[in-house]
């Protein structure tokens, strides 16, 4: 009984770290309707900051997190300015934008690997561990819940800046249609910064909680590919889907872990995609897939 | 004048189609007679183009039935629909604009000549004959539309009024029984609209196929078309030939609404 | 011939078919895939099981593992390949990881991650550059006629693709089974020409590269294609000494291609009787591009 209780925190943890990452990727693609692969770069960018920030810099937790977060929302920014805008300037074809987006996770993974070397770091600690119990019924580790808070305080900041700002409405018109909310007079290049901007900040918070869990090295960022899948299980372009989608998978991973073998909890993940692709391809929330002729 | 023949071609049934919420048609039933010159007008947002897709299984209608030829064609997908020769233009162009006007054409008109797939990697047997067909049927109709001089040009580099004859173009090498033109005439200056009617009643007494036909300006089709029906916020407000339509005041309110509107 | 130069065009000849197979998939029918090294795998796991252990003659093996590529890919395209977006993109990634995690979990069948070893070393020059003249006959063949027309039509706007009556989830399966169908066949070519293979010759990187080949090449572009692996397999030769910054130069290329010239070097041109109009084009004046322009 204690172990289920423990791996369904542990999940919700894990799944909490994924939706961060998700829902960055899920808003970019509501908006610019393509996959951007270079999304786990981001999260790469925002771990190593915050890594150098805290050992060669000296900073506290809450400033190199804030470093962090900034520099993989510029991380973002410049990608989509160097890399997508001039491609979305000339075409409409998103087969470019995803070729491009692929590039650019190649390049920002080997770039690390080239300048500070493929070995695995490990964050000091500045994420307490130590176990917790849960009054008396299950015991867990205070880094899950810790990074469950964490993901639910994000997610609701994003939930309120896309509710209550006028960019934030500007966000939810362009997912609807991005012509439509340029014709209404919104700055489109500005709005998509912003987008990639949040997107990136997100990533940078996943980042951080991968790292501690896992150590950081520059393939961290092939994590997102179930980030992906959790996206997809939710319904590509959806916010909410993609946060279900998240959970459900973390649940998925750490139930396979703790009760069938820790070897198969990476097939589980791609045994829901198919699943998903099977029985619901649009997804849990997905929109039927139509465009306007 | 081409023979209306008794046989019903098209039959819309009580159809509905609503975008969240927001009906674009509402209850909308009528009937083509098979070698009609119809025409479907109405003001801008009335719901024309939704009719279109939802008889070319674009979209999916949320209630009422489509008939062709008698046979309920309301759930088929898109290809299965014009794989009963039916071919449609589009309001806003949708040519492959990086290839030629006779490429354009010949994937229309490769689905009348197929070949199997040994013979398409081996370019033996049929291949050469069919290629050579497709090549020399395409060049007909492109001729027929006026663009024969044009064919190894890029579609994207025509001038307007060639890329909507282009369009009808391609339609045509589907060879359908039954051609629905969204806006033909669209940004078309009056000398081009003129030019069009006449390949309109052309083509159409050539082939002998019915055509619908939606207009956005009542002139055009006020000319060509005997029988018209007008739409206003997703309903038919009036059916009826040109005089009738032009004399009904519920199209008079429509239209002259909307110049208030504009002013 | 100096075994170092024989080698090198096999290499070509291997890599060139795979490329083929991707350029149709990703070039001609628009589908981005991250997974084809994924098909070599099965191709080469087939053809080394088959011939090592069964002792088929080897071009039954060959082929056979071009099949196993096909299935696979039917069975995974009908679900991903329906939908439009970014789903096969995304489920090739999984099948990437998926066919990597079964290799090396395969216990004495596969051998494990520590690799196959052993295979016999059919793969001679005259085979593999047989095996790519047949492969190339048949795919510049293909894409000259009926199927290419259709393929780049479902790529360049599948409504208008459907409203002449392709049934488009049908074009874009059957790309996908023969893009995977060469990457089989090309990676049982490997596997005879090493006489050993290991699961992560079949990475991610190996599927980049094939993607950079053909992006380079220019999409759409057979010839470019063909072009764009020579240039390509020669440069990774020369600069294994730095084989470090090969990734790095290969995500490089995919960027600044696609910002710069997206359509790559050769843009849709062919060899042949276009390219020989276009060049008279550019050296005599177009006569097109005065009243046209862009629209
Ligand atoms: N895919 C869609 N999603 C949401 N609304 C749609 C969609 N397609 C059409 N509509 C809406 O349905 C209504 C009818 O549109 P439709 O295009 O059929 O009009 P129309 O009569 O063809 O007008 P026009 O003369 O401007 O072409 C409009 O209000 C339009 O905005
Ligand atoms: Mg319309």
């Amino acid at each position: 009984m204690d172990i289920l209780l423990q791996q369904i925190i542990n999940g919700l943890s894990l799944g909490s770290v994924y939706a961060l990452i998700a829902v960055g990727y899920s808003l970019v693609y509501s908006v610019l309707m393509f996959s951007n692969f270079a999304h786990g770069g981001f999260l790469v960018i925002g771990g190593y900051i915050c890594y150098f920030a805290l050992n060669s810099m000296g900073t506290g937790i809450l400033i190199a997190g804030f470093l962090s977060l900034l520099g993989a929302g510029v991380a973002a920014v410049v990608t989509e300015k160097v890399a997508y805008q001039p491609i979305r300037e000339n075409t409409n074809n998103t087969l470019y934008l995803l070729i491009a987006s692929m590039g650019m996770s190649i390049v920002i993974e080997n770039i690390f690997v080239v300048t500070i070397g493929g070995r695995f770091r490990a964050l000091p600690a500045i994420i307490p561990t130590q176990p917790v119990h849960l009054f008396g019924l299950a015991t867990t580790s205070a880094f899950d819940l810790i990074s469950l808070l964490a993901a639910g305080v994000f997610l609701g900041i994003l939930q309120i800046i896309l509710v209550k700002t006028k960019w934030g409405l500007a966000i939810r018109a362009a997912a609807y249609n991005l012509r439509i909310a340029g014709l209404m007079g919104v700055n489109v290049n500005l709005l998509i910064s912003i987008t990639f901007f949040i997107a990136g900040t997100l990533a940078a918070v996943g980042g951080i909680f991968l790292a501690v869990r896992y150590t950081l090295y520059p393939q961290l960022g092939a994590i997102t590919i179930k980030a992906f899948v959790a996206a997809v299980i939710g319904g590509l372009g959806s916010l909410p889907g993609a946060v279900v989608g998240s959970i459900i998978l973390g649940l998925a991973e750490m139930l396979t872990a703790g009760f069938i073998s820790s070897q198969l909890r990476d097939l589980v993940v791609f045994f829901f995609l198919v699943i998903t692709l099977l029985v619901r391809p649009q997804g849990l929330f997905g929109k039927n897939i139509s465009e306007k002729v | 004048m081409v023979e209306v023949s008794d046989n019903l071609i098209l039959r819309l049934d009580h159809l509905h189609k609503y975008f969240g919420g927001v009906p674009a048609v509402k209850d909308i039933s009528f009937s083509i007679q098979e070698g009609e010159l119809f025409g479907l007008i109405g003001p801008n947002g009335a719901g024309k183009t939704t009719i279109f897709n939802l008889i070319t299984g674009v979209y999916s209608p949320d209630s009422g039935k489509i008939y062709y030829q008698g046979e309920d064609i309301t759930a088929l997908k898109t290809y299965e629909v014009i794989n009963k020769n039916i071919a449609r233009t589009f309001q806003n162009l949708r040519l492959f604009p990086h290839s030629t006007a006779l490429e354009n054409v010949m994937v229309a008109m490769q689905q009348h000549h197929t070949y199997s797939f040994g013979e398409a990697i081996t370019h033996f047997g049929k291949w050469q004959k069919k290629e050579r067909e497709i090549k020399s049927e395409s060049m007909d109709i492109l001729a027929l539309v006026g663009l024969a001089q044009r064919a190894e040009q890029k579609a994207r580099t025509l001038p307007y009024g060639m890329q909507r004859r282009l369009e009808i173009a391609r339609a045509l090498a589907l060879k359908p029984k039954f051609l629905l033109l969204d806006e033909p005439a669209a940004g078309m200056n009056p000398e081009e609209v003129n030019e069009l009617n006449h390949l309109i009643l052309d083509i159409h007494s050539k082939f002998k196929f019915t055509i619908l036909i939606i207009e956005h300006h009542m002139d055009l089709v006020m000319e060509i078309c005997p029988h018209i029906i007008c739409m206003n916020f997703g309903t038919k407000i009036a059916e009826g030939n040109p005089l009738e339509i032009q004399r009904h005041p519920e199209v008079l309110k429509a239209y002259l609404g909307e110049e208030v509107d504009e002013l | 011939m100096s075994v170092y130069a024989e080698g090198i065009v096999v290499l070509l000849c291997v890599n060139a078919i795979a490329a083929m197979g991707v350029s149709l998939l990703t070039g001609f029918t628009g589908i981005f895939s991250l997974g084809h090294a994924g098909y070599m795998a099965v191709g080469a796991y087939m053809a080394a099981i088959l011939t090592l252990r069964y002792e088929f003659h080897f071009i039954v093996a060959i082929l056979l593992g071009g099949v196993l590529a096909a299935i696979i890919a039917y069975v995974i395209g009908v679900p991903t390949l329906k939908l439009i977006g970014d789903y096969y993109a995304i489920a090739s990634i999984g099948l990437g990881e998926a066919i990597r995690l079964i290799l090396e979990n395969g216990g004495t069948i596969t051998r494990g991650a520590r690799g196959f070893p052993g295979i016999p070393p059919y793969t001679t020059l005259a085979v593999a550059f047989c095996f790519f003249i047949i492969m190339a006959f048949f795919m510049f063949n293909l894409i000259n006629g009926r199927f290419g027309r259709a393929f780049k039509a479902c790529r360049d706007d599948y409504i208008a693709a459907s409203l002449l009556g392709y049934n488009t989830a049908k074009y874009r399966i059957l790309s996908l089974v023969l893009s995977a169908f060469y990457c089989g066949i090309s990676g049982a070519l490997l596997a005879g020409f090493l006489s050993f293979i290991q699961p992560i010759m079949f990475d991610m990187m190996k599927s980049t590269e094939l993607t950079s080949i053909v992006v380079f090449g220019g999409l759409g572009s057979m010839t470019g294609t063909l072009i764009s692996v020579v240039i390509i397999t020669l440069i990774t030769e020369l600069f294994r000494p730095i084989s470090q910054y090969r990734m790095l130069i290969y995500g490089a290329i995919l960027v600044i291609v696609m910002v710069i010239r997206p359509e790559g070097i050769m843009g849709q041109y062919e060899f042949g009787r276009k390219l020989g109009k276009t060049l008279k084009e550019k050296f005599l004046g177009n006569h097109f591009s005065k009243e046209g322009g862009k629209s």
